[in-house]
């Protein structure tokens, strides 16, 4: 099974899902449609463009998958990781800090630079932005049990 | 028409208070920057820069935001021409002509004509602007559910007629799309609906967190440690103003392209991408050398530049006049507009002519300014290439979580940016579009209640859709669209992609 086939197969299924959680919320009737009428027939058009893929994959022996070049899928993961943990720890820590910190990770692991230049920009960054959005935007950035 | 130029002038005494003047500026400098910068484009900093406009009057807030969209064309074409890199996807076709004429030492004339060019296009399409806006919005008037539940199928239709892939692909982004844009409470009988008990979904999934994820922060996963330093063009730039040769063979693709891509623009779904190749394609068959394209032909620079800043022009119109964006671009312009508390459509100019003639004559301001920061200050622009990709991209991931938080201030916005940063990611790994998705996540709830309101209204039946003539006329053109590649092989997006 190539790649595009087993992709196709996620979509049929979360059709499926759709459809299903539609049919829940009530379909209603055409002369008064419900909440889920129209999750019902995207789900439905989805499967059966997915299943379209699905037999185009299957004719064709040819991998439809984007030459992107290599991507470096743990560096991703070690990014997106990154982001789940600053958005646990936002409001916790609050802005400042909980930048600083994904800022010199960011730079000094995932992009090699310098520790120290690290630091310095994500300090200075992060100082730079609070000042921007917090005091003259007036947006309020989280401010954490330190009160920064 | 008169009544059109005292509206505009009431709009130029609006765009030039001191404060509007101010966010022009900013938008136009902003858009230059992420025109020049690859990996981030104007669609991600619209989204980027939402939250700090809601201290702002709605005037001045979309007088900012469309800066970043028509700055963003000018900017696009400095790198196309001078490193053969498209800062914007909207300039990948000034490349071919652009950077050749830059080896062959005319980058200044090259980068003069692509400035002119735009200049004269994006006035030319704000002209249009101002003649055609008023009377779509007036015939809009006429516009029940049915009409405007079948123009928002046919903008799906046109965006996924024009996939660069595959056209199924398209139409699933499409689908799930409004999937996606209908979670939370049901606008008619208020049932929460696909929010899995989750408080914060109640409201609906926000354009800004999906915009920041798809369009920021998976651009910028994707070139981690690949993107290497751009090779910056080290000869002097000089003589930017074209000689009257190249005015004599640029004037028409000029008028073409900008009559090509404003009229384009206005159609739903097209955008400013297709309308530039296009251009690009015409020139090279009305051209006695076509041979000669794509090795620094200034009709090649020319016409795609004019195109695509008139084409931004077009796409104005259906997003002011009727309250339908075609592209993610304006999707999220639709967005802010309905955050400021003001309703799209038809009433908009009546309701808010200052914001419709305000932003329109700022548009003006605007391409005047566009002129001034992108001829002499061209070394400046250069120089922001200069700036490591490493800081670039920890930065962009920054603004946009910012971005994504500071709207509602809620951490499970920052969840959807990553989550949706990691499905931008597995759509580029296999070949689905965002744009299609953007588009249908912000039509969904609207075509929801157009198509219920419809329903109702016919008492159960289909067949009012193609009862009233206007939307008979927009469902017989979608389903050309739709039906029309499986006779032919020849499709618009394949062909272009092709082109690439």
């Amino acid at each position: 099974m190539t790649i595009a086939s087993s992709g196709a197969l996620f979509w049929i299924a979360l059709g499926i899902l759709v459809c299903y959680g539609a049919t829940r919320l009530g379909l209603g009737s055409v002369t008064e449609p419900g909440s889920g009428f129209i999750f019902f027939w995207a789900g439905l058009i989805l499967i059966i463009l997915s299943l379209m893929v699905l037999v185009d994959s299957l004719r064709s022996s040819e991998e439809i998958v984007q030459e992107t070049g290599e991507m470096n899928w743990v560096k991703i993961a070690l990014v997106l990781l990154s982001l789940v943990l600053y958005a646990f720890f936002l409001e916790r820590l609050g802005f400042v800090l909980t930048t600083i910190v994904l800022l010199t990770f960011l730079l000094g692991w995932i992009e090699r630079t310098n520790w120290l230049r690290s630091l310095c920009v994500a300090c200075a960054a992060a100082l730079g932005n609070f000042a921007i959005f917090e005091l003259w935007l007036k947006i309020r950035l989280p401010k954490g049990i330190f009160g920064f | 028409m008169l009544e059109s130029l005292t509206s505009l002038a009431y709009g130029f005494n609006i765009a030039l208070q001191p404060q509007n003047l101010l966010y022009c500026f900013i938008g136009v400098t902003m858009g230059t920057l992420v025109g020049v910068l690859p990996g981030i484009g104007p669609t991600a900093t619209i989204a980027l820069l939402l939250p700090a406009t809601f201290k702002l009057n709605p005037i001045a807030a979309i007088i900012m935001l469309s800066g970043i969209c028509y700055g963003a064309m000018y900017g696009g074409s400095t790198t196309s021409i001078l490193l053969n890199i498209p800062g914007e996807a909207s300039s990948v076709v000034t490349c071919l002509d652009g950077y050749q004429m830059a080896r062959k030492g005319r980058a200044g004339p090259a980068l003069g004509i692509s400035a002119f060019g735009s200049f004269i296009a994006g006035t030319f399409s704000i002209v249009g602007l101002v003649i055609f806006a008023p009377t779509l919005a007036d015939f809009a008037l006429k516009f029940g559910p049915p009409e405007y539940f079948a123009l928002m199928v046919m903008g799906l239709s046109v965006v996924a007629y024009l996939a660069r892939k595959s056209m199924a692909k398209a139409l699933m982004m499409a689908v799930v799309g409004i999937v996606l844009g209908c979670i939370g409470l049901d606008p008619i009988t208020a049932t929460p609906r696909f929010t899995f008990g989750i408080l914060d979904l109640a409201d609906g999934i926000g354009i800004a967190p999906v915009v920041m994820g798809l369009f920021g922060i998976a651009e910028v996963l994707e070139n981690l440690g690949v993107l290497t330093k751009a090779e910056i063009f080290a000869g002097k730039i000089k003589g930017l103003f074209p000689d009257r040769e190249d005015w004599r063979r640029s004037i028409g693709p000029i008028a073409r392209g900008s009559l090509l891509g404003f009229f384009l623009g206005l159609l739903p779904g097209v955008g400013a991408i297709v309308p530039q190749f296009l251009s690009y394609a015409l020139e090279k068959k009305l051209s006695r050398h076509p041979e000669r394209f794509g090795s620094g032909e200034i009709e090649g620079v020319a016409s795609p530049e004019a195109c695509n800043n008139a084409a931004v022009g077009g796409t104005f119109i259906p997003l002011l006049s009727l309250g339908i964006p075609s592209n993610a671009m304006t999707a999220i312009l639709l967005g802010a507009l309905m955050i400021y508390g003001l309703t799209p459509g038809p009433l908009l100019i009546k309701n808010s002519p200052d914001l419709f003639w305000g932003v329109i004559a700022s548009m003006y301001i605007g391409n005047i300014m566009l002129l001034i920061l992108n001829l002499p200050l061209i070394p400046m622009w250069v120089s922001v290439l200069k700036i490591p990709y490493s800081y670039l991209s920890s930065f962009i991931i920054l603004f946009c979580l910012i971005g994504a938080y500071s709207l509602n201030n809620s951490t499970s916005d920052i969840y959807i940016a990553v989550i949706f940063s990691l499905v931008g990611l597995l759509m580029k790994k296999f070949t689905f579009e965002p744009a299609p998705l953007v588009l249908a996540f912000v039509l969904g709830p609207l075509l929801e209640t157009a198509l219920r309101r419809s329903l109702i209204l016919s008492d159960g039946s289909f067949s009012i859709f193609l009862q009233r003539p206007i939307s008979a006329a927009f469902i017989l053109f979608s389903v050309v669209v739709l039906v029309a590649p499986l006779f032919s092989k020849l499709r618009l997006g394949r062909g272009l992609s092709e082109e690439d």
